[in-house]
């Protein structure tokens, strides 16, 4: 997971100069980034710093993981920052009741997998545009939240968890475990399963695929579930980290994933894209976001930086090809 | 694609009545009886509802709301969408308001406009002639607009706006506010623009089928940079009216102002999927949202449920026009 | 921790007349050489009153000779960016934080971090609690809100109707300030209130809420604003529908608009809440503990209740305000 890992690593297979036209403008921009970072701060490249990027990018990598298989549908779900605070607050509210921790995760991961089925069942059996069935998702989860704490943080959980943040294994803060985890998982079943084939393919051939009488709709549907699911896991992690939940604590992210995967070289259109390029996307945001902040750049311009850095990254993909 | 023309087709298969498709129709008389219902029901309810100063209250809300949304709408109509309305809003309120306070009225009103069409006209260039996809062109131009508004304004908040200024927010002309004046002016204007203008139905054309909008040699950039320019504007337009109405401009100002704009969008009618709706949907819109955030203020609703009502009544005005469209399962995915 | 006007209005301008220059760097962290670094946090960049701290603060660190970073947010007021602030800013190693977190609870294990990484803490404005800290320096948010409540109820005859608007609901500072409220009208049986809604500590939303309320009750005796921006909005609504005047507003914060208001008549009164000298406090108090001063546990600045009878007197900006002086406000602790 460190921040310029993944770049040598594309670049070593063979046809590496197919791969380096064919790498998304993240990856440029990280390792542009990390080699100016080293340079210019005695901090960036220290295993304490960047075990920081890595920690500070867990939460985003693992939303950003089931928003690229749903941007791979040619679908995009606005809803998973409001259901990650959601299932936070009703796992925080759980625990501080007395709960066993894995039947409070296992709720979390219910009402993440629940708003999934809403918005896929919308989105895939109505024919809603995504934007929209998600956008209605996000007010009703991030109001149910704020009813049920009242705006407040749910606080005094049990001492464990914030074990899931604090805690070292092998040298590993376990958020990072956490991320890889899901990392492995999703790689999993995007590349070696029907799960996976059918995401690839809803996006583009949606129309020609339920035609054909196969059950693209069913796919699409457990594609939103999915997402859905992780962010309940995120929202494990989130807590961990807080060592307290918060109903608006997710509020914002789902717009950060999206420029992730994007950054990332998914395209919204034709199925294009992959799981590998929303974790270089994820760590060149944390990365930039990092730097900007070692560098001791003034928070003002730091918000037009980011969103100039955004913009200029996609402008190049776009320019060159990468995601018509 | 196969998916606008099969609707295309559809919609032409069908009978129509007044120069609407059916499901088009349904779409204007559901909306125009939602709002029937909830003025019904609210007075009713609260007898504080049904009086003068009541519906002023109303229509004043919805006004700036509107020139948000009809801007967007445009953008939508394209299948695109501009996600930078209102941190432009700020950047273009705070602008305007630190000039006018600096005692240059008429500079000061160019140089708010002029800042929302700069920034509209970079979404227009990024998304048409360099081909980004126009919910990330605008997602990062909402990062530098409300950075450059956050460098503009150090965290001052400009206060005390001259009375001539605070006219086109709080002024009224005869028993009717500014504000609503200038919605309908818009509204009118906008409705001539998409529906009698051939740059009106390119806009449509490009929405509904942009092959086929390029192939009739339709100049389709140009075109698409217009619209996100107009957004830029009608989003400085709406800071303008707002920053008169509060007499006050600060960076948040164009904060939680983006999804009731896209829902005032949808709830008008207007398709995320480019090429079927208006602004006249818009105006509607606006005008049930802000009854309904009235009505729930009237009757002494917590607010917390508010973005959840907000965001029920967008999934079953859109579910409504999908079930009566008959397009259930017909639809694609691009959002 | 009640002092009259009058007494501490001449202890600030006596503070200004000799701001504190007299200390010279002598302790340990001076000691090196080198110039200490602290990092400075506020909530946003967005809101007036965190530039005011910012100023407060950049007083005491040219008066002192440091230097100072400024740490906030991008996205104002958010919790999980604050946290990844703290956590870079520990990877910076700066002499010292004065610190005020957005969420006074859920800031608390990366605080801790800084507190593992050996940082001192000046906590400052929101107080926390279970982190290692050198001193707190705020204000009572509930006894501020309800001295005002209490000033303003005493000017009604005790007797009226009130309609309280909230800040952010689950901001601690507007639950302390409607502690503060609830007890004064508990103190004041002839006094109802009509509603209580939250305005979001800004102008729009709270002058769109009080419009709505305005159309429920045609007579509003007063207003309590959980601060002086949503104050000054109601004002505005009040005046836009033909009943200003008629209606008290108080406010909390000092902000140059209400003050404003307050001088014009159009606005009845508000506490000091001084941003600007809770952090002059704060860096100085980091600074002293640096050199290896003792500081106190808790520092808090005084109720002072602005009026139309001492509105003339009142600094309009930061930039102009007096310095308070350390001696005075923390020295006798």
């Amino acid at each position: 997971m460190s921040a310029t890992g993944a770049h040598p690593q594309l670049v070593k297979r063979s046809r590496a100069l197919q791969l380096l036209a064919e790498l998304p403008g993240a990856a440029y921009l990280l390792a542009f980034m990390s080699v100016m970072l080293t340079l210019a701060t005695p901090e960036f490249f220290s295993v304490a710093n960047l075990t920081n990027v890595a920690l500070q990018v867990s939460v985003l990598s693992i939303v950003a993981f089931g928003m690229t298989l749903v941007i791979l549908t040619e679908g995009i779900d606005l809803s998973l920052g409001p259901v990650l605070g959601l299932c936070g607050v009703v796992m925080g509210l759980l625990l501080v009741g007395g709960w066993p921790p894995l039947l409070a995760i296992g709720v979390a991961l219910v009402i993440g997998a629940a708003f999934g089925t809403l918005n896929g069942t919308l989105v895939a059996y109505v024919g809603m545009p995504p934007f929209i069935v998600t956008l209605g998702a996000f007010g009703i989860a991030m109001s149910i939240a704020m009813v049920l704490t009242q705006g407040n943080s749910v606080t005094g959980l049990p001492e464990y968890v914030r074990l899931f943040n604090d805690g070292v294994l092998l040298g590993i803060p376990v958020p990072i475990w956490a991320t890889a985890a899901c990392f492995a998982l999703t790689y999993v079943l995007l590349y070696h399963t029907k799960f996976g084939r059918y995401t690839f393919a809803i996006g583009g051939n949606r129309q020609a695929l339920i035609l054909s009488g196969s059950p693209a709709r069913f796919y699409q549907v457990l594609v939103y579930v999915y997402a859905g699911g992780l962010a309940a896991i995120a929202s494990f992690i989130m807590t961990a980290r807080m060592n307290a939940a918060h109903p608006t604590i997710g509020v914002g992210l789902e717009f950060d994933a999206i420029a992730a995967v994007i950054l990332g070289g998914t395209s919204f259109e034709k199925g294009r894209g992959g799981i590998i390029g929303t974790v270089v996307g994820a760590l060149a945001v944390g990365v930039l976001r990092n730097g900007l902040n070692l560098m001791g750049v003034s928070t003002e311009w730091q918000v037009a930086v980011v969103g100039l850095v955004i913009i200029l990254a996609v402008s190049l993909d776009s320019l060159r090809g990468l995601n018509q | 694609m196969t998916m606008q023309l099969a609707r295309a087709n559809g919609a032409m298969a069908r009978p129509e009545l007044l120069g609407l498709s059916p499901d088009r129709l349904f779409v204007v008389v559901s909306r125009l009886v939602a709002l029937t219902l909830l003025v019904v029901t609210l007075s009713i309810l609260s007898p504080h509802f049904l009086t003068w100063s009541n519906l002023i209250n109303v229509v004043r809300h919805a006004a700036p709301l509107f020139l948000l949304s009809a801007g967007l709408t445009l953008v939508v109509l394209t299948a695109g969408i501009d996600l930078s309305v209102g941190a432009v809003l700020g950047l273009s309120g705070c602008i305007a308001a630190s000039l006018i306070t600096g005692g240059d009225p008429v500079l000061g009103i160019a140089a708010g406009l002029g800042a929302g069409l700069a920034c509209g006209l970079v979404n227009g260039a990024l998304v048409s002639y360099a081909g980004v996809p126009s919910f990330i062109a605008t997602y990062g131009m909402m990062w530098i607009a409300n950075g450059l508004a956050y460098v503009f304004m150090q965290g001052e908040v400009i206060y005390g706006l001259p009375a001539e200024f605070r006219l086109i927010g709080a002024g009224f002309l005869g028993p009717i506010p500014m504000p609503v004046l200038i919605m309908f002016g818009t509204l009118a204007a906008l409705h001539v623009l998409l529906h009698r203008t051939p740059l009106g139905r390119g806009i449509y054309a490009i929405g509904g089928n942009p092959v086929a909008a390029r192939l009739s040699g339709m100049p389709v950039h140009r075109r698409l940079v217009f619209v996100y320019a107009m957004s830029g504007l009608m989003a400085s337009f709406a800071a303008l009216v707002v920053v008169a109405r509060t007499n006050a401009a600060d960076v948040s100002l164009g904060e939680e102002q983006l999804l009731p704009a896209i829902a005032a969008v949808c709830l008008g009618g207007t398709s995320l999927f480019g090429g079927v709706g208006g602004v006249t949907g818009t105006a509607v819109g606006a005008l049930i949202l802000a009854l309904v955030l009235n009505g729930m203020n009237l009757l002494g609703v917590n607010t917390f449920w508010q973005a959840g009502v907000l965001g029920f009544i967008i999934l079953v005005s859109v579910f409504a026009d999908q079930i009566v469209g008959g397009r259930i399962g017909r639809a694609g995915g691009a959002t | 921790m009640t002092i009259s006007r009058r007494q501490f209005t001449a202890g600030t301008l006596a503070a200004g007349a000799a701001t504190a220059l007299g200390t010279l760097p002598s302790g340990s962290a001076f000691a090196q050489g080198s110039k200490p670094t602290i990092a400075f946090f506020v909530k946003n960049v967005t809101n007036p009153f965190w530039k005011a701290c910012r100023i407060g603060a950049e007083k005491a660190a040219k008066e002192l000779g440091i230097n100072m970073e400024v740490v906030a947010p991008t996205k104002p007021d958010n919790i999980e960016e604050q946290t990844r602030l703290v956590e870079d800013w520990i990877v910076k190693k700066p002499d010292a934080f004065v610190f005020v977190p957005v969420d006074y609870k859920a800031l608390v294990p990366s605080v801790q971090k800084a507190n593992k990484a050996g940082i001192p803490i000046i906590n400052y404005n929101n107080k926390m609690t279970d982190i290692e800290k050198v001193t707190f320096i705020g204000s009572d948010d509930a006894l501020f809100e309800y001295e005002i409540c209490k000033y303003l109820f005493n000017s009604m005859g005790g007797k009226g109707k009130v309609v309280h608007i909230d800040g952010v609901p689950a901001a601690i500072t507007a639950q302390m300030r409607k502690k503060g409220f609830e007890r004064a009208v508990k103190e004041f049986p002839g006094i109802e209130v009509l509603a209580s809604q939250p305005g979001q500590y800004r102008r729009l939303p709270a002058s769109q809420v009080f419009e709505n309320l305005m159309q429920r009750f045609p007579e509003i005796d007063a207003v309590v604003s959980a601060n002086d921006d949503m104050a000054v909005g109601i004002v505005e609504a009040l005046y836009a529908a033909g009943r200003g005047g008629k209606t008290k507003v108080v406010g909390i914060d000092g902000i140059p608009d209400a003050i404003q208001a307050i001088a014009e008549g159009k606005m009845f009164a508000t506490v000091d809440f001084s941003g600007h000298d809770q952090s002059y406090l704060a860096v100085q108090a980091a600074v002293r503990h640096l050199k290896g001063e003792k500081v106190p546990a808790e520092i808090l600045l005084p109720v002072f209740i602005i009026d139309k009878s001492n509105v003339g007197k009142v600094a309009k900006t930061p930039e102009e305000r007096a310095v308070p002086s350390w001696d005075k406000v923390a020295g006798k602790a």
